[in-house]
């Protein structure tokens, strides 16, 4: 996954949020957290069950006509707005626009929730740490999407996991390679600048394999060469 | 898009949104069937028997009960006949007795004479269970999209396959 051979329209927002929001679990899957899909599963149990529902009565009602089946129609009616509303409550006020829950191996849970601004080309994170004694922290991070796209709108792999290790000590734990990168954090624009997100882009193609591994060349900050050469 | 594919759970929500959308309005519509007491509860004018007071194509709304009144003479009603698919909304013109076994006679506005000649081979009148419903409303022009559709069924498949495909594409 280290630059999807996708490409995208950097103009549209919503490919540059999804490609992203797809990312995360890719990412911190690779570093051993444990995913958990509840939020999504319980989602698509209501979703389901209501679209079984509307199915069923369109059966009752496609064969036994509306006269006799009126009664059952009404009560399906009633559970199926039941159903919907629930289904859009749990969207609005339990998800939030969560895109990532997953358990660290050292025991901390982690909740990422992502989202955008109309009009606006930047990554609005939301993270809420829960350490294993119950506390919990939330942390907001907002970036721009140019930090990780390159101008062609190929997504690359190494910036965008650098933000999320250098910004989360959780995940800087288990990735310090990216965590270390950027110290100079007033710098972070400047890391990457558009022709070396390109040189990147090319240079990370050809390279299959766990994108912890990859050398991210940030360090060096050499230019385009440095960006290119493999580094241990 | 496609590495939406790889994914199942997020392939299965993008199914469950584009199924969500169908069985919705499909809810909805049986829910106004619930509460207007009508199988049917929105036609479209097919022909011009009723005009000047409906065109071909006006969409009317129906409701089919008899909360306060009987269905009386003079009211448009929607009805079915037997052995024919395709509803007729004419004026309901005389009637005979009360209640449920009142006979009703109808005839379009627009038209010579009365409906014995489209009712079903020897029915001369109709019962109140024939009545899908009274029109309580209608909105003009409108429902010609619906006339083209039938005319044409093409285009059904063509929009319905649209609408997949901007579905399928688009998350949002």
């Amino acid at each position: 996954m280290a630059v999807s051979q996708e490409k995208i329209t950097v103009y549209n927002l919503a490919d540059l949020k999804n490609t992203s929001d797809d990312a995360i679990p890719n990412y911190l899957n690779s570093l051993k957290f444990r995913q958990s899909h509840r939020l999504t599963d319980v989602r698509l149990a209501l979703g389901y069950s209501a679209f079984a529902l509307a199915a069923a009565c369109f059966a009752w009602d496609y064969k036994l006509g509306f006269e006799s089946t009126k009664y059952f129609t009404a009560a399906a009616v009633a559970a199926y707005t039941l159903l919907n509303g629930a289904l859009t409550f749990w969207m609005l006020y339990v998800e939030r626009g969560t895109v990532y829950m997953g358990t660290a191996p050292s025991g901390e849970t982690l909740r990422i929730s992502t989202s955008t601004k109309k009009n606006v080309p930047t990554y609005f994170v939301t993270v809420e740490v829960e350490g294993k004694d119950g506390k919990k922290e939330v942390l907001k991070i907002s970036r721009a999407f140019t930090e990780w796209f390159d101008a062609a709108g190929h997504f690359v792999a190494a910036p965008f996991q650098t933000m999320l290790a250098s910004s989360l000590p959780v995940i800087g734990k288990l990735d310090p390679k990216r965590a270390a990168a950027p110290k100079e954090d007033g710098a972070a624009e400047a890391t990457y600048t558009p022709e070396m997100l390109d040189v990147l882009a090319k240079a990370n193609v050809s390279v299959v394999g766990s994108a912890a591994e990859e050398a991210t060349g940030s360090e060096a900050a050499g230019g385009k060469k440095g960006g290119k050469r493999r580094k241990a | 898009m496609m590495s939406s594919l790889q994914n199942p759970r997020q392939a299965a929500a993008q199914l469950m949104n584009f199924g969500l959308i169908l069985s919705t309005a499909f809810m909805m519509w049986k829910g106004l069937s619930v509460i207007t007491d009508s199988p049917s509860p929105i036609v479209v004018v097919l022909s011009g028997s009723m005009e000047p007071a409906f065109q071909r194509g006006d969409l009317l709304l129906l409701w089919n009960r008899n909360l306060f009144s009987e269905t009386n003479v003079g009211e448009i009603v929607v009805y079915n006949v037997k052995g024919k698919d395709i509803p007729i909304v004419h004026r309901v013109v005389r009637k005979f007795g009360t209640g449920p076994d009142a006979k009703l006679l109808t005839k379009g506005d627009n038209n010579a004479a009365d409906d014995t000649e489209l009712y079903a081979r020897g029915q001369d009148y109709l019962n109140r269970k024939d009545i899908v419903g009274s029109v309580i409303g209608y909105m003009p022009f409108v429902g010609y999209v619906t006339i083209m559709l039938s005319e044409h069924p093409w285009l059904k498949t063509v929009m319905l396959g649209l609408m997949g495909l901007v579905v399928v594409l688009q998350r949002e």
